[in-house]
């Protein structure tokens, strides 16, 4: 019986055979050197660390001292400076997220239906080097902009549209305005591909029935990029909500939020066990956020994975 | 040795011996192989110039033009002298680093300190050699003031004044006394301070709560003093504070001497108004670690001793106005025009706080001024 | 009968205007244009500020000179920090590219139980702060004595886990809408699987791993977090170098070293776009 492109599939018994026979499970290995990788120099550092959270609150200890107690996770969830800071990451990244969709959207569908490719290309330079710029180099850029006396307050205040300068830096605000400048790049990345490989007939099915722009755009094709949509949000959360030079440097060391607190306790209180206990909060938070992203994604993606 | 050898050639096995390595390793803090530590603690040093053989030494210490001047007036001749190499590192901060490795692991053999972080990092564990052990192996420590060795732990080689830098062309009036900081003038973010974790902030925390509310110990008046200084910009370092002021962001910051009149020679609208209530100072003290290679704890002592030189100690001051601790250096024209001698207790009248009382209570004062920034 | 271009062109009536982007409405133009703005605005402060024949960080600037220019070609600091960057990130695309797309492959082809998990797992260095990371890893390094700690290796252990899951994403979004059946099919006519895999997979991938290996560059070479434990003053990253530079006194030569950065943006860009269609970059994919 030749086998045929019809009547070969995977999920029946003489495809199961045909894909051992094909040496299809053989590809299984090549995700070893990753998996092992990942294995010695993620897993087994970042438990250790993990490891020190159950451990007594000492300053200047790093190595498990296996003494376990939860003191450091009851200190983390009682005092309001720590579990503030949880709810702030949160609040920001999910900030981030949501103000990035809004502006790399547009700027992704333009380049996604740039059909010239000169002016695709020049496109995509211009957003590889938004990204390229260096992060303390960009942050000293954008003070000079939205400093008290950068470029924006003084123009406003010698129009004398304001009296006083507005506080865009070294406060949430700035974070805000940091990070969704670093971020964008990988939102709008993430959302090209996707909205490239909506097939155009579908939009002009919608238009020929009578739909308006607009219509058609919410109801067909915003949809139909939700993979991308998601993929981008869940990148610009991840980047976020981990980021500690943003917050430290546009926040003016006031924004605290949990990377910080983490540097604090180790770098500055020698505090390896409390802030490990901060970075397992987050990591968690964070692994939450993946997850309902998976589900969404699952349910959102028809079936396409 | 030689079949743990061939274990670490073979591929597989070294796998698994870097899991169990990683589980044992992570229980104890005992590195594999410290043969030299053992020879270490006996290191000496007599003063004189010795070929190093192109080994590194390993220095912790402020970057920026403060590297740039040690580099050219002491380590471009200490390297070509002793035949050495010097892996400057300005990352401050110093402490999580030496914790991280240990004491056995030193990251650094010769280490610039400013107090509290030196204390932090020594009561750590058994990371620096002590006063007895540096005035035995280091010829010019034993020109120096008692009060260079008051620290218990390492070498003060230099200090100098706390003071606030403010814009002469944007403050109106000047200010005259420590609590003009709090004028109604610097309101709406004109005033700077630093991060808890810097000295400078530490300093200007407890002067607050001595001025504020009689004793420097009285945490609740340094607190309030913070509040009522908000809102203010936090820099992490002295040189982020510069460009602060420079960029009028900041009007009036913390600072010390040294910083703002190199900023007033490149010719910024700026003066320094310094602290009268109280004189806090701030201090400059390296340390040997105690075990670090022995070569290069070797060239860490040499350099120490040039460091201790009066004719280094001279120079600093002539472009830092840091004040000497070394009883034979001269004090340059720029500070001794402002009266500054060189005596055994130059540093009268100048305060330095009970740092180990300081580290005790770091906890809740950390918490509670972060609080107070971030509003 | 106007013949359209192309088959996205929505049909207008006639006197109809057209923009320049055919298909794209203005509301959405205008946007884009916002999003240059706000992507570019820095770039063009910081490419300034690095031309600025003054002392300081000042806008507008007071003239342009390329003396912050030369002194960041002249200087052993800066340059040394570009370069060793630029090698860094050389060698971490390499291998982020290599490892990653090999378990792109395997986690795009077949539906295994666990298939959800392992994606989550290749993606958790991203969302842990690089800064954990790079203490976690800087103490295990120590700890383990291996001698990886304050080496190249090391600092490359940490980049290429944080470049990976991108590699990652971008692989197995080419790899979603690459047609298995055609590689079935070279295998169909006699092809042995590595043969198959070389001349009709991989081809097509070839833009989704391209794109994987420019992220794993750029990631990499702006990395701040994860090198800010792991460098040592022999081997400092450009961005380690810039903060510390930054952190101690403001000189516009570190401008000059951003606008060095973004011209080996401009640089690889060009190159690519010759090598491979840009217009075939398939977005990213994390599940």
């Amino acid at each position: 019986m030749t086998a045929t492109a019809e009547n070969r599939t995977y999920s029946d018994s003489r495809g199961r055979r045909l894909r051992i026979f094909m040496g299809g499970s053989r590809v299984y290995w090549l995700i070893l050197p990753a998996f092992v990788f990942f294995l010695i120099f993620f897993v087994v550092p970042v438990l250790s660390l993990f490891l020190i959270s159950l451990d007594k609150s000492v300053a200047g200890v790093v190595d498990p001292q296996w003494d376990f107690t939860t003191k450091n996770f009851v200190r983390f969830f009682t005092r309001a400076t720590y579990y503030e800071a949880a709810l702030r990451s949160i609040g920001l990244a999910s900030m981030v997220a949501i103000i990035t969709l809004a502006i790399g959207y547009p700027l992704a569908f333009l380049i996604a239906k740039t059909e010239n490719p000169g002016r695709n290309t020049f496109y995509m330079i211009l957003v590889l080097c938004a990204m390229q710029l260096d992060m303390v180099i960009r942050l000293y850029g954008l003070m000079v902009l939205m400093g008290d006396n950068g470029l924006i307050n003084r123009s406003l205040i010698d129009a004398g549209i304001i009296e006083g300068p507005l506080p865009l830096m070294y406060n949430f605000a700035g974070v805000v305005i940091g990070l969704v400048q670093f971020t964008l790049p990988f939102m709008v990345l993430s959302l090209i591909g996707v909205i490239r490989s909506i097939h155009p007939s579908l939009e002009e099915a919608a238009r020929s029935l009578g739909a308006t722009r607009r219509v058609a755009f919410w109801k067909i094709i915003f949809p139909l990029s939700m993979p991308g949509v998601l993929a981008g949000s869940l990148l610009v959360f991840a980047i976020s909500i981990s980021s500690y030079v943003v917050p430290a440097l546009m926040g003016g060391w006031k924004v605290v939020v949990m990377p910080i607190h983490i540097y604090q306790q180790i770098a500055e209180m020698g505090k390896w066990q409390f802030g490990a206990a901060i970075a397992v909060v987050l990591f968690i938070t964070s692994v939450i956020a993946v997850i309902i992203y998976q589900r969404y994604a699952a349910v959102t993606a028809g079936g396409r994975t | 040795m030689k079949t743990l050898r061939k274990q670490l050639n073979n591929p597989i096995s070294r796998r698994s011996l870097l899991k169990k390595g990683a589980v044992v390793g992570a229980a104890s803090s005992l590195p594999l192989f410290n043969i030299n530590h053992v020879w270490s603690q006996d290191v000496t040093y007599d003063g004189g110039v010795f070929d190093a053989e192109g080994a590194t030494l390993n220095i912790g210490e402020w970057g920026g033009f403060w590297e740039e001047f040690v580099n050219k007036n002491l380590l471009d001749q200490f390297k070509k002298d002793f035949n050495c190499n010097v892996s400057y590192d300005s990352s401050w901060p110093w402490f999580p680093k030496f914790v991280a490795g240990g004491p056995q692991n030193p990251v650094y053999d010769i280490t610039n300190w400013n107090l509290p972080e030196m204390f932090k990092t020594a009561r750590a564990g058994d990371y620096f050699l002590n006063k007895d052990e540096i005035l035995e192996n280091v010829p010019n420590a034993k020109d120096c003031w008692d009060f260079a060795f008051e620290n218990g732990v390492g070498v003060t080689w230099g200090f100098g004044q706390y003071c606030y830098a403010f814009r002469t062309d944007l403050a109106d009036p000047h200010p005259t006394t420590f609590k003009s900081f709090w004028d109604e003038q610097y309101a709406g973010g004109k005033r700077g301070t630093y991060i808890t974790s810097n000295t400078l902030q530490m300093i200007f925390f407890l002067t607050a709560s001595h001025v504020f509310g009689g004793d420097y110990k009285d945490l609740d008046a340094g607190y309030e003093a913070m509040r009522s200084a908000m809102p203010m910009k936090i820099s992490d370092f002295t040189g982020n504070m510069q460009t602060l002021i420079e960029r009028g962001e900041v009007v009036i910051g913390v600072q010390w001497e040294g910083e703002v009149y190199n900023q007033i020679d490149k010719g910024v609208p700026i003066a320094a108004m310094v602290w009268e209530e109280r004189k806090p100072i701030l201090t400059q003290t390296k340390t040997i670690s105690r075990y670090s290679d022995p070569v290069s704890k070797k060239l860490a002592l040499a350099l120490l001793n040039r460091t201790l030189s009066p004719e280094y100690a001279s120079e600093f001051g002539k472009t830092f106005y840091m004040r000497p601790t070394n009883k034979n250096a001269v004090i340059p024209e720029n500070l001794a025009s402002k009266g500054v001698t060189n005596t055994a207790d130059a540093t009268n009248g100048m305060w330095i706080p009970d740092w180990f009382w300081y580290l005790e209570n770091e906890d809740d004062v950390v918490e509670t001024v972060n609080e107070i920034f971030a509003g | 009968m106007a013949t359209a271009v192309s088959t996205a062109t929505t049909p207008i009536k006639p006197g109809q205007k057209r923009w320049s982007e055919r298909n794209v409405s203005l509301t959405i133009q205008i946007g884009a244009w916002i999003g240059f703005v706000i992507l570019l605005l820095p770039v063009f402060i910081v490419v300034l500020a690095g031309l600025n024949s003054g002392e300081y960080l000042t806008f507008p600037p007071e003239g342009l000179s390329f003396r912050w220019i030369i002194d960041f070609l002249t200087s052993e600091t800066w340059m040394g920090a570009y370069l060793f960057s630029l090698l860094l990130a050389l060698i971490t695309m390499a291998v982020s590219t290599i490892l990653g797309t090999m378990a792109a492959i395997v986690l795009a082809r077949h539906k295994f139980p666990g298939r959800d998990l392992l994606r989550a797992y290749f993606l958790s260095p991203l969302i842990l702060p690089g800064v954990v990371l790079g203490l976690a890893l800087y103490v295990f390094f120590v700890t383990t004595n291996l001698g990886l700690a304050r080496t190249l290796t090391g600092l490359v252990i940490g980049h290429v886990l944080v470049t990976c899951p991108y590699v990652i994403g971008t692989v197995s979004a080419a790899l979603v809408s690459f047609d298995q059946s055609l590689e079935e099919a070279a295998r169909s006519l006699g092809a042995d699987p590595w043969t198959a895999f070389r001349r009709v997979t991989l081809p097509n991938i070839s833009a989704g791993m391209m794109a994987g290996a420019i992220f794993a560059f750029i990631v990499s070479f702006g990395q701040f977090d994860v090198s800010l434990f792991l460098s040592t003053p022999d081997l400092t990253p450009l961005p380690i170098a810039l903060y510390i530079s930054l952190r101690y006194t403001f000189e516009p030569t570190a401008a000059a070293a951003g606008i060095f950065a973004i011209l080996l943006v401009i640089v690889s860009m060009l190159l690519t776009a010759r090598l491979v269609n840009m217009r075939k970059f398939g977005g990213i994919k994390f599940s």
